[in-house]
């Protein structure tokens, strides 16, 4: 294997010139730009030239030919001429490389681009590796870097005061030759430190995200909302696909006059307005479909046709964009998004204690909500739980010791975490025993458990949550979460749903919640009330008269499940997704985590995948509750 | 600007009106959504359109157009009575506080409120905001100096400034975002009917005589504005027309008196890069280079004189336009004797002080904002940091009064002009740049959707819009983003050309036109 000392590098390239027209990285003003070699210029102290190689192999503009029109009105046809000399592409990183062998798939397979060829058969490529990753690369996380060889004729790279040089295709061991002499031999140790230097740029290089499955993400996100809100942001500069090295759509032109004239193909952009416009006017791409075409491109649709990444991490279109978009920082988005979602599916119960043992809790205080619904506030005795405590799940079991144990759901906002609260309604057994209960009286808790609402922020979206009598209770968690985060929603409209007045729980908090910049609470009772303007009409009308963007508007329906199905289908009528439509199924419940199958509905069990569905996943079960 | 680009992004407060940013100065644009996401800042946009700039804003406001005195006014107004203001800055920078204070003791939120169509909490609000915000910086353009009260709301601004100490300060000011490549520098230069260079008055004699050293003679009457030359050509006696990369037959109010004057003149001379509109009706067309083609220097918005370079040689017979100029004043005698550019800016050095420091040698390294008093001065950042130009700065009063066309029964449609993204002024560059006439061949009235279902119309529909003046044919845009019996059309496009509908009123200081106020009516074309 061969070195190079670093001190003879500039002889080489000088020995190159006498053959090769040598592009190498200068600096000229603020960038480093692949340019002639030029001594005076000529830089090592970069992470990769501001714009990619793809201007050598495919020009801004190129002539496709030219035509005179004869004086007998015959048509005379002159192809380009493409005739280049050799030139050599020094100093490229292995991104860009990778581009290069894109290029190469891309511009040869089903017809031959002859100028793409004429070009590329005379450039050779020699890539400088990089050990220090740039603020916004991400090959790493793709796969073509760090030390990637696709695209690369030779591979330079530096090892302490010399380069460990790689001679991969012909076209390098024709390099190699040209300048042999420079060249010395190395000893096997060379590679070991190769494999250490491979080692510790990686370790530099962490994957910032893991784009494996990146593909799939997209398959499953077409339709999300996140693309509105990215297209809004985005200024349409063209940037991002100007920098791109793998962007290399064209426009064809021609330019005449009544004698004669060229047809020349020039750079274009999937992402200017009229790209996919036809002459009647119509565009299939709406704004947000042009948005996220690019990166479906990118990171999924070159993958299916040409079997290689479409993106190779560089990172140009981060630093270029003037709307400050972030191809990564969107894939980032919809992992969120699916996590949030999913958030809490497998319970993630507190590993640190035995799943069927509760911890005790003291009551705190206890306030009669309504004539049979009470709420109760409890800490932990061992305080330091709560400091350990994860918030997620829908329902704690409550534990009244010697009488028996119940999932109650749970009824506080995230940023609590010194207290829990519960408001349980006198049912049944062990719930006449916990209204029993006093101030001091300690209580067991397992949990939290289930699938609680989402807690991912649909921004802009306008809010709806209805909770009919004790059904307040666990909609009221989504309403504070809501709350907290205001400025990310329009509109939201609370609707408590009792027989009467005195049926309604968190009565002080719809008093307080009304009170809040653009929040609506409407008391939906059957008998009317002399301590608030109660609408007792029918529900649907109700709906109907309220002023939501129902296409991004988000539900959230508490109460029986025939009231549920009723209430969903008004909303789906009034045309909410019915995957923004969020209820939760209450069955009867014991062990609370997936194992004693008394809530189990079809293949689902409620302590699992639920309580908490969206009204889309609530059709598909079968109707046995 | 009183103050530099690069500072919005440090701005905890940047207040946008009557601007579009994102789609008309992009780069400044990005530094505000810099501001906004990176550091937090509170943005408040008010603008008669939902323009992209609301997505980053904390307060959008949509507003009335023609009304933004109103909206200014009530602002000063709540500032004063909640005692927002900072007694500090009025008492040691400033005089005619109690004047002001009298003048909007009167103009409640309530009544702008009626009067723009902003809810009296929004403008509360606003006001509060900027009033108690750290740094606070207002960002305006076009769309408030294109009215009959133009200066005046530009004044108010100036009041609002001052009344709460956001200006003399990093990340403060009074920001007009200007709209041509050079108009700063055209201005600096006294391409102004009643200045010399740098503003200098054509009333002080020891300017006149220090002018005249260098120039010879020369006339020191006072001219007339743009709009006195193409609407008031008899009054004024102007006979003859000499313009230069301008084109008033699409870019002026009321072009079909424009075209009248200019078809009426004995003699019209049009210099341009291209054959405009305004160029077909010239006795003599002298072809200019275009920037590509010739050096010299532009002055951006934030005062910054940069190089522009030559890249090619002027195509054909053109010529830079100082070369032209030369030509022409040669043959009437008289010989200016510059042989480069350069020599140009040495002379403004010599003779407009903010200017002094400023050489193409010094050029190289990068641009220049003045004041650049002498050679060794790095150029200036920020204005008015310690005094205002003559000292104390001065409230005014200005009181509110409406556009001069309103809406009626007969022109029931509020018209505002501007611009688009993709294309600049009259098109004369972009229009013929492939790419972007692509992206937007076609011209476009924008109507809302309660209007446009009350019309019956479709996106297929073809409307007549008329005004008291004239009338054209275009296609709707049907979209929320504009408000309810309000219309909006850019005027960049010749075979609809807005400004056939617009007026003369104009500013009675500055002779602006109201280009953002016009009363029109809108029929479906069967």
């Amino acid at each position: 294997m061969p070195i190079l000392k670093k001190k003879n590098l500039d002889t080489l390239l000088q020995i190159w010139k006498l053959e090769y027209v040598i592009l190498a990285p200068s600096r000229l003003g603020n960038d480093v730009l692949l340019a002639e070699y030029n001594p005076e210029s000529f830089t090592l102290e970069y992470v990769n030239f501001t714009l990619p190689p793809k201007q050598y192999l495919f020009e801004m503009k190129e002539k496709l030919y030219d035509w005179e029109k004869n004086e007998d009105g015959s048509i005379k046809l002159k192809e380009p001429s493409l005739n280049i000399g050799s030139r050599i592409l020094f100093g490229i990183r292995p991104c860009d490389a990778y581009s290069v062998a894109y290029m190469d798939k891309f511009f040869s397979e089903n017809y031959s681009d002859p100028n793409f060829l004429a070009k590329r058969s005379k450039t050779y490529t020699v890539v400088l590796n990089c050990t220090e990753p740039g603020s916004k690369c991400f090959c790493s996380s793709i796969g073509t870097g760090p030390f990637g060889r696709e695209g690369a004729d030779m591979m330079f790279t530096p090892l302490g005061d010399e380069y460990f040089v790689e001679v991969l295709t012909r076209k390098g061991e024709r390099l190699m030759h040209s300048a042999s002499g420079l060249f010395e031999d190395s000893s096997p140790e060379y590679l070991v430190d190769k494999a250490r230097l491979l080692k510790e740029t990686k370790a530099k290089f962490k994957a910032e995200i893991d784009l494996d499955h990146a593909a799939e993400l997209l398959d499953r996100n077409y339709d999300n909302h996140i693309w509105d809100l990215y297209t809004n942001k985005c200024v349409e500069c063209h940037g991002c696909t100007f920098v791109c090295p793998t962007c290399l759509c064209f426009n064809v032109l021609d330019s005449a006059d009544a004698e004669g004239g060229t047809r020349s193909r020039h750079w274009d952009s999937c992402q200017s307005s009229y790209f996919t416009r036809n002459a009647g006017g119509h565009n299939p791409r709406s704004e947000t479909s042009k948005f996220r075409y690019r990166i479906y491109d990118k990171l999924k649709y070159i993958t299916e046709k040409f079997d290689m990444h479409g993106c190779v991490g560089c990172g140009r279109c981060i630093q270029t964009c003037l709307g400050h978009l972030s191809i990564i920082d969107i894939i980032r988005e919809l992992q969120k998004y699916e996590e949030d979602i999913s958030q809490s599916k497998s319970g993630e119960h507190r590993r640190d204690c035995n799943l069927y043992i509760p911890q005790i809790a003291v009551i705190k205080e206890i306030h009669q909500e309504t004539h049979n619904i009470k709420r109760f506030i409890v800490q932990y005795e061992d305080k330091d739980l709560h400091k350990s405590f994860k918030y997620q799940g829908q329902f704690f079991e409550i534990t009244v010791f010697g009488v028996g144990e119940i999932p109650i759901s749970i009824p506080w906002a995230p940023s609590n975490n010194e207290y829990f609260e519960f408001v349980i309604k006198k049912a049944g057994r062990v719930t006449t025993a916990i209204h029993n209960l006093e101030i001091g009286d300690k209580i067991g808790l397992r949990g939290p458990f289930g699938r609680g609402f989402p807690t991912e922020i649909a921004k802009g979206f306008d809010l709806l949550f209805i909770g009919s009598g004790v059904g307040l209770a666990p909609v009221r968690t989504a309403i504070l979460h809501a709350l907290e985060n205001r400025e990310s929603y329009g509109k939201i409209v609370i609707i408590a749903r009792a027989m009467n007045y005195d049926g309604l729980i968190y009565k002080q908090d719809l008093k307080n919640w009304e009170n809040i910049d653009g929040v609506k609470v409407i008391y939906a009772l059957s008998e009317p009330s002399e301590h608030v303007e109660a609408y007792t009409g029918k529900l649907d009308a109700l709906l109907k008269s309220l002023d939501l963007d129902w296409k991004n508007t988000r539900a959230i329906v508490c109460g029986s499940p025939q009231r549920i199905k009723l209430v969903a289908q008004d909303l789906v009528d009034l045309g909410v997704d019915e995957n923004q439509i969020f209820t939760t199924l209450e069955t009867h419940m014991r062990c609370g985590v997936g194992k004693c199958g008394h809530c189990k509905v079809g293949s689902k069990y409620m302590c699992l995948d639920g309580p908490v569905f969206t009204y889309r996943e609530m059709k598909e079960l079968p109707p046995e509750y | 600007m009183t103050n530099s680009i690069d500072e919005l992004e440090k701005a905890d407060c940047i207040f946008v009106i009557g601007s579009n940013t994102t789609e008309q100065h992009p780069l400044v644009a990005s530094r505000i959504q810099e501001a906004v996401r990176k550091n937090k800042s509170t943005l408040i946009v008010v603008d008669p359109r939902r323009i992209p700039l609301t997505e980053d804003a904390y307060i959008y406001a949509r507003i009335t157009p023609g009304t933004n005195l109103a909206l200014i006014n009530a602002m000063l107004h709540v500032i004063i009575k909640e005692d927002l203001v900072n007694h500090q800055f009025v008492s040691s920078r400033t005089q005619g506080f109690e004047e002001l204070k009298a003048s909007v003791a009167g103009f409640s939120p309530e009544i702008a409120s009626k009067i723009t169509g902003i809810p009296t909490s929004t403008i509360e609000n606003m006001a509060r905001i900027y009033a108690t915000t750290e740094r606070g910086a207002i960002v305006y353009a076009m769309g408030i100096t294109q009215h009959v009260t133009g200066s005046k709301n530009v004044a108010a601004l100036a009041n609002l400034a001052m009344i709460t100490g956001n200006i003399g300060r990093e990340s403060t000011g009074v920001n007009p975002l200007r709209g041509q490549n050079n108009v700063q520098g055209a201005c600096d230069m006294g391409a102004l009917p009643n200045c010399l260079p740098g503003y200098q008055k054509l009333e002080d004699q020891r300017v006149v005589e220090k002018f005249k050293r260098v120039w010879g003679d020369f006339s020191c009457e006072v001219g007339i504005t743009v709009t006195d030359m193409t609407h008031h050509s008899d009054a004024n006696n102007i006979r003859a027309m000499y313009i230069m990369g301008e084109d008033p037959a699409i870019s002026d109010p009321d072009i079909n008196r424009v075209k009248a004057v200019l078809a009426d003149l004995e003699f019209l001379v049009v210099q341009d890069i291209f054959l405009t509109e305004t160029a077909q009706l010239a006795d003599v067309v002298l072809p200019g280079a275009s920037f590509a083609e010739k050096d010299g220097t532009f002055t951006n918005t934030e005062r910054r004189v940069q190089r522009v370079r030559k890249a090619i040689q002027p195509v054909g017979e053109s010529k830079a336009d100082w070369e032209i100029l030369c030509e022409i004043a040669r043959a009437m005698g008289c010989d200016m004797g510059y042989s480069h550019p350069s020599e140009i800016m040495d002379e403004i050095a010599s003779l407009v002080p903010s200017y002094a420091g400023i050489d193409y040698n010094r050029l190289e390294k990068g641009g220049l904002q003045w004041p650049c008093p002498d050679k060794d001065h790095p150029g200036t950042k920020y204005l008015h940091k310690d005094k205002f130009a003559e000292g104390l700065g001065k409230f005014t009063v200005n009181d509110y009064i409406d556009p001069a066309e309103m809406p009626d029964e007969q022109y029931p449609f509020i018209l505002t002009t501007g611009r688009i993204l993709h294309h600049y002024h009259t098109g004369t560059m972009t229009r013929r740049s492939w790419a972007l006439e692509s992206e937007r061949p076609e011209a476009y009235i924008e109507i809302n959707p309660s209007d446009a279902q009350r019309l019956g119309l479709s996106k297929r529909s073809k409307l007549r819009v008329t005004s008291r003046r004239g009338s054209l044919v275009v296609k709707p845009l049907i979209t929320d983003a504009i408000g309810e019996g309000v219309v909006f059309m850019p005027f960049h496009y010749n075979e609809a050309p807005a400004n056939i509908l617009t007026s003369g009123h104009v500013d009675p200081k500055s002779k602006i036109p109201e280009l953002k106020v016009t009363a029109v009516r809108i029929e479906e074309v069967k």
